[in-house]
């Protein structure tokens, strides 16, 4: 095992451990443009804006699974972390080729 | 900073959509360009970081909180630019499809503040200042104005958009990403790359090497 696989094995670590940590540790406040949008926005539209259906349903809608609570987010999130360690992966490879 | 799709009307989010795309066409090359057996894995364990430290919300008072975008960060550990705005580019793909965290028509418009914006002015600052002071305050400054400009950029489009008045707006998303970069992107991207500095300075001899004094 080279270095840089080791590199990755202590990333993937990391990653894990912010996933487990996440839902306990983040501030459920409003992002800064959710904020912006809160002030700047007269109230009425911000509504409109804000109750707006999605047009898709997602899997793992912010970053949740259905009646999982807390352990439904530490799923999603450590899923969406090593989804991403193999896509960014793959296309590291497939760009070889 | 992730622009749901309500925002931004689809007649615009398409033309962000098309100034993306050869930005990300150029990203692809970089990576056929330069990834190789050892590059790779530090791509994917910087993609399932950045990814996981994105959901991880600091409070930053007024009722308001932000997370790290990591652009400048994944830039600087590989050397370009165009590592962050691949990685950016692929976790705002998992993000809006399976989380529905940021918008999917104005996807587009998201990879270019954050991948493109942040990213690219995040990384110039950080090689512009690296010659003048240490590391770590060239990356810390680097990763803090790359998101404050990202999010001016982002209060221009929706007022493009019609969504937020021009100045309000420019003001409300300054102030929050003034704060959010000081306590998220700046500290977290200090701290991470003297993290590697000093576990690998190997990978960093090509970024740093003008650097005053030793890494880190």
């Amino acid at each position: 095992m080279n270095n840089n696989m080791k590199f990755l094995l202590i990333g993937l670590a990391i990653a894990i451990t912010i996933s487990v940590a996440a839902p306990f540790l983040a501030s459920p406040a409003p992002d800064g443009l959710e904020s912006s949008a809160k002030n700047v926005i007269e109230e009425s539209k911000f509504a409109v804006l804000e109750e707006s259906e999605p047009a898709i349903q997602f899997p793992m809608p912010d970053y949740s699974i259905e009646g999982m609570g807390k352990s439904g987010e530490i799923v999603a999130i450590t899923v969406g972390s090593v989804a991403m360690l193999l896509i960014a992966y793959g296309i590291g490879k497939a760009a070889k080729i | 900073m992730h622009i749901p799709d309500s925002f931004m009307p689809l007649s615009q989010a398409i033309v962000y959509w098309a100034i993306a795309i050869p930005f990300i066409i150029m990203s692809l090359r970089w990576s056929r360009k330069e990834m190789d057996d050892t590059k790779i894995p530090i791509l994917a364990a910087l993609a399932a970081g950045i990814f996981a430290i994105q959901a991880l919300n600091i409070p930053i008072g007024m009722g308001t909180s932000g997370h790290m975008v990591g652009a400048t960060l994944v830039a600087i550990v590989l050397g370009s630019p165009w590592a962050g705005l691949l990685v950016l580019t692929l976790v705002l793909i998992v993000q809006g499809f399976v989380f529905g965290d940021g918008g999917i028509t104005v996807m587009g418009a998201n990879i270019i503040n954050m991948g493109l914006i942040s990213g690219f002015i995040g990384y110039y600052t950080f090689v512009g200042l690296k010659k003048r002071v240490s590391m770590s305050i060239a990356a810390y400054v680097g990763a803090w104005l790359g998101l404050f400009i990202a999010s001016l950029a982002v209060a221009f489009e929706m007022w493009l958009a019609g969504t937020f008045p021009l100045v309000p707006g420019l003001i409300a998303m300054g102030t929050f990403h003034f704060i959010i970069g000081i306590v998220a992107e700046g500290l977290i991207t200090t701290i991470a790359l003297a993290a590697i500095a000093r576990s690998r300075p190997d990978l960093l001899s090509d970024t740093v090497k003008d650097s005053r004094g030793v890494e880190a």
